[in-house]
């Protein structure tokens, strides 16, 4: 088992795709050594034939005799196989030769000569070359091919002889390699298990080299880190809830106790009633505004996406708020941007991002405040700019507002549910969009927050587009 | 939770004239008094198509204290033969049912030229959702959990559905309002109105004794689908009652304690 998983790995894959590579490469270089050792080797004999040949015609007729004579049973037969004296009419006089090889001619050039066409003398071809020499005599000398044999045959030993402990060599090493590789990986996949079965804080082993496998490990437990931390927001935003939803019906049930205990009059209990009610529905407007940020993040629900134009959102949402903001002696202002700014956006959706704004900053401003909304461009951005006068956020809480039933200790005294800013954010997500909270510079002598609402370029409807 | 502009054009020029409207424009004479005002001589009948048995013993006795009969099934298919067998003055329809599902009883009824208004329940609200419980032939759609005011309200309000005739005058007691001058006057005297607050005052003058929630209000006037957390609507009427009230007179639009606002005339 696990040896089949051995050589299933891409270590040992590797290995194998490298060895048979070593092996077509080392194919190859002995098949061109050993071309370019023949052409060399074939060079070589011509030149030692016409060299030989060129001495041997400068002597006299006894001497060439005596020393053709003299040759058949020298060294020199090493080197020249066949040394052959043939007279005017190509009879043979002394030598190895017997007869005159069939398609040589006398003039002087290298021929190859096979052996069906000479009587005896070689097995193999022969490189030949034919000369006159003094006394109307023609001189043949011949040397065989067998260089290029022995050629062959000491190519092909030291090819076998190098390419067997390489390849072994080779397979070793892959072995060894995939074994490491698959005990990392072995590793990896228990400690896998482990998280599944529910150790969320288990991590894959971190090893020391720096390699492909070790910077996956290191992304997986990256994603493990953001994991645990994304499931304890959750658990975090759980007691959240229940500790906003425990507080009305907390209040629900310690009203009716009171009730069914005490002796009230019909009105009295009806009164009882009505507080109830509205507890319950403090509680319904916790879990309704839980379960739309929950769909806003879970369905990338974009069907409602459209051309919005921000100074038009930004009159509506004036329109419905000034009453509000007038009971409260707080002005709110609109000023366009001059320039038509549109976004692709969804209405409906924008429109509760910018109701909730608004209506954080109405509330937090204290009467005779202002708000005020502006819309402009910022390069190739497109922003909702909302001023107002009230408590600030100070810069240390300016991340947290944006989480869950997040409120500010200047704010506990002021009703709602903590959950505005995160679905705002939520819904600025949708549009890739994003919040920033800075301090008011609107109103120099007044203090305040500025949420300003930023669509990226790619947001932006230019126009004519 | 609904879009009801698909059967309230809120800003077309037409109107009814004043006074309780008993009888809906589309349902045909017999059961013609679907109303429960004071005077109604049948009961309008509802038919309740929902699986969840608890949900819907609740919705029945609801319904039925007030004044509605109320007649059940609980599946698409028994909704459905229902639906296409007898008369009813309204249906109440859940999306998620079994065997045949709301959306397809919805169409399938409107295939066949059954035109009895539908509220459609969810426990979805995704925007897309609502869009395909409209486009599927729904009037009217509320998502759960909901209150049986809100309930009740969009009922009433399917049921007594305005109608299209081309008047260009709203009456509703000592109120007047020219859709074509955009000018209102209480017993002659001239009324200064915003813009919103003439929309208001037309949604209500166009719905008098009704009980109008919050939620209608925002959908239809506003056009917002969202839930403030600050009581918006609460101080809209508020302007709009201060203009349009006489001291010493009972108040037109009176507030209905855990559903909304009525405009009431007499």
């Amino acid at each position: 088992m696990f040896r089949n998983e051995l050589f299933r790995t891409a270590t040992f894959r590797l290995t194998l795709a490298v060895v048979a590579a070593m092996i077509g490469s080392a194919a190859l270089q002995f098949f061109f050594g050993y071309s370019q050792a023949n052409v060399f080797e074939a060079r070589r004999s011509d030149m030692l034939l016409l060299r030989e040949a060129t001495i041997l015609q400068h002597q006299t007729p006894q001497e060439l005799e005596q020393q053709v004579r003299d040759r058949a049973t020298d060294d020199l037969r090493i080197l020249l196989n066949v040394t052959t004296l043939f007279d005017a009419s190509r009879h043979y006089i002394v030598g190895d030769l017997h007869s005159w090889p069939a398609g040589l001619v006398a003039d002087g050039r290298v021929h190859v000569i096979e052996p069906e066409a000479m009587d005896g003398g070689s097995t193999t071809a022969l490189r030949m070359v034919a000369v006159s020499v003094p006394g109307d005599r023609f001189l043949v000398l011949g040397r065989s091919r067998h260089m290029r044999t022995e050629l062959r045959l000491m190519m092909r030993h030291s090819m076998l002889v190098s390419i067997v402990p390489t390849v072994l060599f080779a397979l070793m090493t892959g072995i060894i390699l995939s074994h490491r590789a698959l005990s990392r990986v072995k590793d990896m996949h228990e400690a896998i298990d482990r998280i599944m079965e529910g150790d969320l804080h288990e991590r894959l082993p971190a090893g020391r080299q720096n390699d492909d496998l070790q910077r996956l490990a290191g992304s997986v437990n990256r994603m493990l880190d953001r994991l645990e931390q994304l499931l304890d927001e959750i658990r975090d935003v759980g007691n959240d809830i229940a500790h906003d939803l425990r507080t009305p019906l907390a209040r629900v049930r310690a009203r009716l106790d009171r009730a069914l205990n005490a002796d009230h009059s019909a009105q009295a209990l009806r009164n009882v009633m009505a507080h109830t009610i509205d507890d319950l529905d403090q509680s319904f407007a916790i879990i309704t505004a839980l379960l739309r940020i929950g769909e806003i993040e879970n369905g990338r629900r974009r069907a409602g996406f459209g051309v919005v134009d921000l100074d038009a959102l930004v009159a509506d949402i004036v329109d419905l708020y000034e009453p509000i903001a007038e009971t409260k002696g707080i002005v709110l202002s609109h000023a366009p941007g001059g320039e038509r700014i549109q976004v692709q956006g969804d209405r409906d959706l924008l429109i509760e991002v910018l109701a909730n704004i608004v209506d954080n900053a109405i509330k937090f401003t204290p009467e005779r405040g202002r708000v005020d909304i502006r819309t402009c461009m910022n390069g190739n951005c497109a922003l909702i700019r909302i001023a107002d006068t009230g408590i600030g956020i100070p810069a240390s809480e300016r991340k947290a507002v944006m989480g869950r039933f997040y409120r500010s200790d200047k704010s506990r005294h002021i009703p709602g549910s903590g959950l505005g800013l995160s679905l705002v954010s939520a819904i600025l997500a949708l549009h890739h969009a994003r919040l920033e909270i800075t301090q008011s510079r609107v109103h120099d002598t007044l203090p305040g927050a500025t949420m300003s609402i930023i669509f990226p370029p790619g947001s932006v409807v230019t126009p004519g587009n | 939770m609904a879009e009801n502009d698909f059967n309230w054009p809120v800003s077309a020029p037409h109107g009814i004239s004043g006074g309780v409207m008993n009888a809906p424009p589309e349902i045909p004479p017999p059961d013609s008094v679907p109303s429960v005002a004071p005077g109604a001589v049948a009961a309008p009948r509802i038919l309740l198509v929902e699986d969840d048995s608890k949900i819907a013993q609740e919705v029945a006795e609801e319904l039925e204290s007030r004044g509605f009969h109320v007649q059940h099934e609980d599946s698409g298919a028994a909704g459905l033969s229902m639906a296409l067998g007898m008369h009813f003055d309204a249906m109440i329809v859940d999306r998620m049912l079994p065997e045949l599902d709301g959306l397809t009883l919805i169409e399938t009824l409107r295939e066949r030229k059954v035109h009895v208004p539908v509220l459609v329940l969810s426990a979805l609200s995704a925007v897309d959702d609502r869009v395909s419980g409209l486009k599927a032939g729904g009037d009217d759609y509320l998502t759960k959990p909901f209150a049986m005011e809100e309930l009740a309200a969009r009922l009433e309000a399917l049921l007594r559905r305005p109608d299209n005739s081309r008047q260009t005058m709203l009456r509703a007691g000592p109120l007047e309002m020219d859709l074509i001058e955009r000018t209102v006057t209480r017993a002659g005297v001239p009324i200064d109105l915003l813009p919103r607050e003439f929309r208001l005052l037309e949604y209500l003058m166009r719905r008098p004794n009704q009980v109008l929630t919050r939620n209608m209000l925002l959908e239809d006037v506003w056009n917002y689908r969202f839930i403030p957390q600050t009581n918006l609507v609460d101080v809209h009427i508020g302007k709009l009652r201060r203009k349009i009230d006489e001291s010493g007179r009972p108040a037109l639009i009176q507030s209905i304690r855990g559903a909304g606002f009525m405009l009431r005339v007499s």
